[in-house]
């Protein structure tokens, strides 16, 4: 019985035990040796560590990694010495129960009041613990809704490693994972890197090679070689990593606005025209592998767009046409006459997420929002280039023929956007997202 | 509402990625070269009227992406397509060689009879030169509408007449033959 519970409780557990250590089942490319070795040491260590204190720090570092796992031993011992086998199941159902407390009142009450809501449960260990959970979950919540309106400029590295969730929300675990992330990046490339001239990855590293110099031309940033080799690696390393979709071409946009943020923690003026060299190796080991990971997640949400057939890109472009049709028939109606096809326009939008459409900057303060919404870049993008589209309802209509749509739309005029133009399209967004989420069926013609 | 052309082109540009389509594109229709160049992802459009013998002639240009992903949507610009001009780079023998594949791609996309054009892109790098213009003629001289023609993308060397001026010259040269025509 006990186990059974305790199976459930595994189940719905957000964080496993022990999680430190990087799972590499099944996954391409192959295990890299050298990770494996480090992990069996470690893991020997463990068993050694307590009769050598030569060993201590390291240790102690492994500790430190795996304290979870310990709690966790913990509570398993309490479950069997507790005369009621409903601890568990209780215990599970109060952390739910106060997550969903938390998540319908937060609207309106502090903070406090929700883990007052927790406390007032006959308090033991494991509550106190589950309400930790519930405070760590609350955190990220209020971290989402905090940034949705946007993210000061000197916090936005922190919180986009945080919001991408690439850094863990466990403060104490932060410093260690991105240590640890950035080895093994560095890894990768150490293993793979020079790969990328035989024969079976030559297509890949060709195109890449000859998209760099093209990524965002008007920024000079992007133009200085140490720039360009990074974004090379990044690149590669992304695209022998995803075989499914490997490597194309509008991908290479996605990398800057990263790029862009975990630079400017190191650049107070002008980043756009910073010279990377006046930087140190250090800085831009971290930009870089920083970069790496929090593309690599936006991208494992949308990564059907990028495999064969685009079936994600095709899929959007068919439901934002549904959506106009619903939200302004006018406009959709007009494109009818006129014989131009959402595709033509829109394919751009869902496979470089509205970057060629929008400055740089803007993009970066849409992202702001795109990690803070649920499924932000797969989804709520939909509700933005729908929104996208309507702001210009009326040069739409004033275009009288297929070219003129096709050479306005090609050419949204945006240059001079910013974060206000950005707040508005964003607000929009919601609004019609919400308006159709409540109600699929809204304005059905 | 008077009418604006005499006669109205669809044409289309296929060819590797990196081999210059859209620069040859932007200097056709806009008259200038595009330093700060950037990859075209899926289809893009362009429009150009130009003066041929007293008749205005608009020319609708479907530009596109070389990358082999974006060929689900790219085909679906074939069927359309009145000419289509098939772009290589003359210092990058694979894009020369991958012209036949292009070649492939028509036959099972576009429509019959279809007018197409072999260009050899990037004259002004003649240093660079892998692709020789014999070998060009040589393999597709069984394609005897295909006209050769060189263009550079630079203002420089070949390259200073814009690309408009040699597709004229192509056209009254091959009345019947060329797509432009």
């Amino acid at each position: 019985m006990a186990a059974e519970n305790s199976k459930q409780f595994w189940k719905r557990s957000a964080k496993l035990p022990g999680s430190i250590q990087p799972v590499y089942g099944a996954q391409h490319p192959p295990l890299d040796p050298r990770l494996t070795k480090n992990f069996i040491k470690e893991r020997s260590k463990v068993n050694t560590v307590p009769l050598k204190n030569k060993k201590a720090s390291s240790f102690h570092e492994f500790a430190r990694n795996t304290s979870d796992a310990w709690d966790i031993g913990d509570d398993e011992e309490e479950d069997f010495s507790s005369p009621s086998f409903q601890t568990l199941n209780s215990k599970v159902a109060l952390a739910t129960a106060a997550q969903v407390l938390e998540n319908h009142s937060k609207l309106r009450v502090k903070p406090e009041r929700s883990q007052s809501t927790t406390s007032d449960v006959p308090a033991n260990y494991k509550v106190i613990k589950s309400s930790s959970d519930a405070q760590l979950s609350r955190n990220s919540n209020e971290l989402r809704k905090c940034s949705w309106p946007g993210v000061p400029r000197e916090v936005r590295p922190i919180t986009w490693r945080l919001l991408s969730g690439y850094l863990p929300a466990n403060t104490e675990r932060r410093k260690l994972t991105l240590q640890r992330k950035r080895e093994e990046y560095f890894g990768f490339i150490e293993q793979y890197y020079d790969s990328r001239n035989e024969e079976h990855h030559q297509d890949t590293y060709r195109q890449i090679h000859i998209d760099i110099p093209r990524t965002n031309p008007l920024i000079p940033l992007f133009q200085q070689p140490l720039v360009q080799e990074i974004f090379e690696r990044i690149l590669f390393i992304w695209a022998i990593r995803h075989p499914a979709s490997g490597y194309v071409q509008g991908i290479n946009d996605l990398v800057t606005p990263f790029f862009v943020v975990f630079l400017s923690e190191y650049v107070e003026e002008d980043v756009e025209n910073f010279d990377v060299t006046n930087l140190s190796q250090d800085m831009l080991r971290s930009i870089e592998a920083d970069s790496f990971w929090c593309m690599s997640k936006l991208l494992d949400g949308i990564q059907d767009n990028y495999t064969f057939a685009q079936p994600g890109i095709q899929k959007k472009v068919k439901a934002l046409e549904e959506l106009v049709s619903r939200i302004d028939e006018q406009v959709h109606n007009h494109f009818r006459r006129y014989e131009v096809e959402y595709l033509q326009f829109a394919f751009r939008w869902m496979n470089n997420l509205l970057m060629r459409e929008l400055p740089l900057r803007c993009t970066i303060r849409l992202w702001d929002t795109y990690q803070s919404e649920p499924e932000g870049f797969s989804h709520f993008h939909l509700y933005v280039c729908a929104a996208f589209l309507i702001k210009w309802r009326k040069e739409i209509l004033d275009e009288e023929d297929f070219q003129g749509l096709l050479m306005l739309l090609q050419n949204l005029p945006t240059i001079h956007w910013g974060n206000e133009e950005i707040g508005l399209l964003l607000a929009e967004a919601y609004r019609l997202k919400y308006m159709f989420a409540d109600a699929p069926n809204h304005y059905r013609r | 509402m008077a009418k604006a052309y005499d006669h109205l082109f669809k044409l289309l540009l296929i060819g590797d990625s990196g081999v210059g389509k859209t620069c040859l594109i932007i200097r056709f229709a806009e008259d200038n070269f595009n330093n700060t160049y950037i990859s075209t992802i899926g289809i893009d459009f362009k429009i150009r009227t130009v003066d041929i013998e007293g008749k205005k002639i608009k020319l609708q240009v479907w530009d596109t992406a070389g990358q082999e992903r974006f060929k689900t949507i790219t085909t679906a610009y074939y069927r359309g397509a009145m000419g289509i001009i098939l772009v290589y780079d003359i210092t990058d023998e694979k894009s020369f060689e991958n012209i036949q594949n292009w070649m492939k791609s028509i036959k099972e996309n576009a429509s019959a009879g279809v007018e197409r054009l072999l260009l050899g892109n990037k004259c002004d790098m003649e240093a660079k030169r892998k692709v020789q213009k014999e070998q060009a003629d040589k393999a597709f001289s069984s394609l005897a509408r295909d006209i050769l023609l060189k263009s550079g993308g630079r203002r420089s060397g070949n390259g200073n007449k814009p690309p408009s001026t040699d597709l004229k010259t192509c056209d009254k040269k091959n009345t019947n033959k060329c797509s432009l025509g």
